[in-house]
This record gives C-alpha cells, structure tokens and sequence, in this order.
C-alpha cells in the first residue's frame, strides 16, 4: 500500500464512524461493504477534496465504488493538474 | 391531571470544569471560571475575555471521538452534559413506551462557529466549497434531535431559541410535559458555544460586555456599583426530568421537585429590559403562583445577576416588587459572577446549582461584590457562600427580546 492509499483509508476511517480502520481493503465497497451512507460519502468527498486539493463532479462519485477507485480517482486527477 | 415532577438527574460543562461535583466544589469555593479567550486571536477585538471552556471537557468519553466532527462545539457540551444526566438518573432504558420520552434543548446561538467557518469558505473558495454537513451542525434543533436517537426517546422533541432564556424555557416546558401526563421523562437543558469571533465582536458593538481585560476574574461582578457588562462563556446544563411516580417505580435518586415555572414577556424593547421591572415581576410571581406557594417560602433565588447595569437593577425591583419586606430575608446570588453568563444554557446550569443549593443547604456567593450599588440593595450573599436550610428556591432567566422565565423547585426530604 503507497502513501496515498494509506491516507485515503484514513481519511475513509475518519467519516464511517462505525468502521475499524483495520477493517476497510482497498477492494472494499465503500457502501456494500462499509455501510456508508449517501451523507457519508458527501462528506467523504469534502474531505478528500480539502485533502488533495481537487474538485470531485457528483457524476465522477456516481463511478467510485471501492476504496481502490478512490486512490485510483485522486491518482489520476493529480496527475492531470 | 397535574403529576409530581422530579430531576433525577444532572450534568454540566462550564468554564468551570466538567461534572457537577467539578462545578459545585469550585460555586462553594467562590472560584472563578473566566479567563484570556484561547478560541481565536482577539488582538482587535475591545472584549478579550469570557467563560470558555478550557481543553479536555469530555474526559469520561461520553461522545465518541470519531462523532464529534460530525457535531457543532454546542451540540459536543450538550452531549457530555446529557451522557452525565443520564447517568446519573441511573436510567438504563431502553423506554418501555419510547413515545413518552421526550427531549427539550434550549440555545441562543446553535452552530455558531460552524456557520462563521461556512461564511468564510464560502467567499474563499465559491459556494461549492460548503461541507455536506454544515446544516446539521449549525442549526439548533439537532441537539435533542442527537440526543433522541442516543437515547432512543421518540416523544415530544423540539429545541427552544429564546437567547439568555433559553434554558430555563426548556426545563420550564419540560417540566409541563410531564406534569400535563404528555410525557414520562424529558431530558431538559440548554447547550451554548458563543465564544465565537462574530458573536464577542457583536456583542462588544452592543456594548453589552465587560472590557475589564486586565482582570478577568473580577470582570464578572453582579449587583456591584463598578460592573461593566456581562462576560460571554459557553458550555451546556443537562436534567433528566421525570414524574414522581416513574421515579419511584424504578427507585431512582430525586434531586428536588420542580414546583412551579412561569414565563413572560416584556413587550417593552428589544434589547432593553423594561425598567419598571413588570416582566420579571410577574413572570416570579406567575411561577410561585403555580407552585401553590406564598412568596415568602422562597428562601433563594437564584438571580439572572448578569453584571449588566441594566439587568441587575430591574431585577433587584422585581425582587422587592413581589417580595415586599421579604425580599430583606431571603438569600439571592448570581452564579454568573463566577461562570460568566453562557447565554441559551445560562438557565439550564443555574438550575442545577439551586438543585444543590436546596439540598446541601449551601448559598452560593455572588464574587466580586465589593462595593455594592446603592440600587441594587438585598442579600446577594456577597464573596462568600453562606449555609441555609431552606424548603423553596427559585431560579431567574431574563432575555435580549424580553422574554422572562422563572422556576421554583422544592427541596425533597
């Protein structure tokens, strides 16, 4: 696991108030799996957006389903700006 | 049907401390809460002092850390408080019928500092930039809201904005509920997090605060000829309120029984309370009235006691209005000398102390009343708490926009 997927988890860890850290994979579904709700995930995205200094389109959160398409997201993002 | 209502429970988060026990040793000691405002940077600002709540406040663990980003500071004293409550009543639930378990909170201000914070993100970075959560957090409702799902308490449930009354409002409407048979228990108080950049450089425009920067211990000093203003603090008050007969039911602890609650307003100015003292008079005499008492079984009151030149005097004739000669024997004090004044749960924290002053028989002081003012002329039990076996109490709340509430508890022998 690189850097940025070790923060990604924390920062994940940090909204699901219910969920060990130790519990959240990178092929874990943020909802299925996690139990996020749509609220979670809002507030995920606010704090990865502050953290990585990125703007994420509501279309985009429609596509991330597991932490790894999260890291994947910001990874790519990034990269472009 | 009129029922028998008890508090069975208590917790409190001031600049004095956290717990009531914290609370009451440093109320008897005469001690101080009010210091150098940490919050923000008040280098500008004509007020630098107030009553805040220093550090660690919940050192019990009753919030779960990971849920207290997802709560406006407020909502973070109104829950410690509750969890102490709540524990204190040694009720362990869940409530058989939830619907007749109700939550009342009062607050001036809710999620102040959530929405200064949301104002100046907003003209940084656009209106994209607001977090998802900013609504729960700011507004005042979410407190019981919170609070009815920790506890799973699905009667009545709403908060009360009523500025510095707010929380004797709250315990005063509980405390109908369950005399009225609409509830069984109400989970009462008041939560208050005001130490905010916009709500000191506000109320400094008002010119309603205390500049005694030099000297913040002193700054708070009600009924004295040099008060200046009130000082600013924050923190929550919580009582679990309960009828007489679900509390025996499960043998609980009663701290004192609310008697009596009246509620006024002064339709007389907007800030300014009405000089010839006609709200307040009649909002004391509206709830000694509803305790089925004469006003000379009240032996302490309480005072609102600001250390507002304004408020002090219009009370002290409010006293001596219903009162008359009595009012020379009875013993009053403002706990705010020592906490400052904590606005939407002022109410809730000082009927806590007039629980436990009818049931150790200890006065509180009014501090730093070195020179009294030639108006303000009863015993407000001056720097030194005093002792008093006493049967009544009673507890004031007066507010910005005129809106008056008064309690009266009984002692429980």
């Amino acid at each position: 696991m690189d850097d940025l997927e070790t923060r990604v988890i924390d920062l994940i860890a940090e909204v699901l108030v219910d969920v060990n850290k130790e519990n959240i994979q990178m092929s874990s579904k943020i909802v299925e799996d996690l139990g996020a709700e749509s609220l979670d995930i809002y507030d995920m995205i606010a704090l990865l957006e502050d953290e990585f200094g990125l703007e994420i389109a509501d279309e985009d959160v429609e596509k991330i389903q597991t932490v790894q398409d999260v890291a994947d997201f910001i990874k790519q993002h990034q990269k472009a700006s | 049907m009129r029922r028998k209502v008890v508090v069975t429970g208590i917790g409190m988060v001031t600049c004095l401390g956290t717990g009531v026990e914290t609370n009451w040793e440093a109320i008897k000691a005469g001690r101080s809460g009010i210091g150098p405002i940490s919050l923000f940077d008040t280098s500008l600002f004509v007020t630098r002092i107030a009553g805040e709540v220093r550090g660690e406040f919940d050192p019990a663990g009753r919030v779960p850390a990971k849920e207290l980003r997802r709560m406006d500071r407020y909502q973070q004293f109104g829950l410690v408080a509750a969890g102490e409550a709540m524990t204190d009543s040694g009720f362990e639930g869940p409530p058989e019928n939830p619907f007749r378990y109700g939550v009342v909170v009062g607050s001036g201000m809710g999620g102040l500092f959530t929405i200064e914070t949301g104002v100046l993100q907003y003209h940084a970075k656009g209106p994209k930039a607001l977090h998802p959560l900013l609504i729960p957090k700011a507004v005042i409702n979410l407190c019981p809201g919170m609070l009815s799902i920790k506890y799973g308490f699905k009667g009545p449930n709403f908060g009360i904005v009523n500025a510095c009354t707010s929380g004797t409002s709250a315990i005063g409407e509980g405390y109908w509920l369950v005399r009225e048979g609409r509830a069984d228990m109400v989970l009462a108080g008041g939560a208050e997090a005001v130490v905010t950049p916009l709500s000191v450089a506000a109320f400094n425009a008002l010119r309603a605060l205390s500049t005694r920067n030099g000297d913040p211990t002193a700054a708070s000093r009600p009924f004295d000829k040099d008060r200046d203003g009130f000082v600013i603090a924050e923190g929550a008050g919580m009582l679990v309120l309960e009828s007489e007969e679900h509390a025996a039911r499960r043998g609980a602890h009663a701290y004192a029984e609310i008697a009596g609650y009246g509620a006024t307003g002064d339709a007389y100015h907007f800030v300014m309370p009405d000089p010839e003292a006609e709200g307040a008079y009649h909002c004391m005499k509206m709830a000694v009235e509803d305790a089925e008492i004469a006003p000379s079984c009240i032996e302490y009151i309480n005072a609102h006691g600001t250390s507002t030149d304004l408020n002090d005097k219009m009370e002290t004739l409010a006293i001596r209005r219903l009162f008359g000669s009595h009012a020379y024997r009875m013993s009053i004090s403002s706990t705010k000398s020592m906490t400052g004044h904590l606005i939407g749960a002022a109410g809730a924290v000082e009927a806590i102390y007039s629980l436990m002053a009818l049931k150790t028989g200890v006065i509180p002081p009014t501090i730093n009343l070195d020179n009294p003012d030639p108006a303000c002329d009863l015993d407000y039990t001056p720097n030194k708490a005093a002792t008093r076996q006493m049967e009544y109490a009673l507890s004031n709340s007066f507010a910005f926009g005129g809106q008056n509430a008064s309690l009266v508890f009984r002692r429980i022998t």
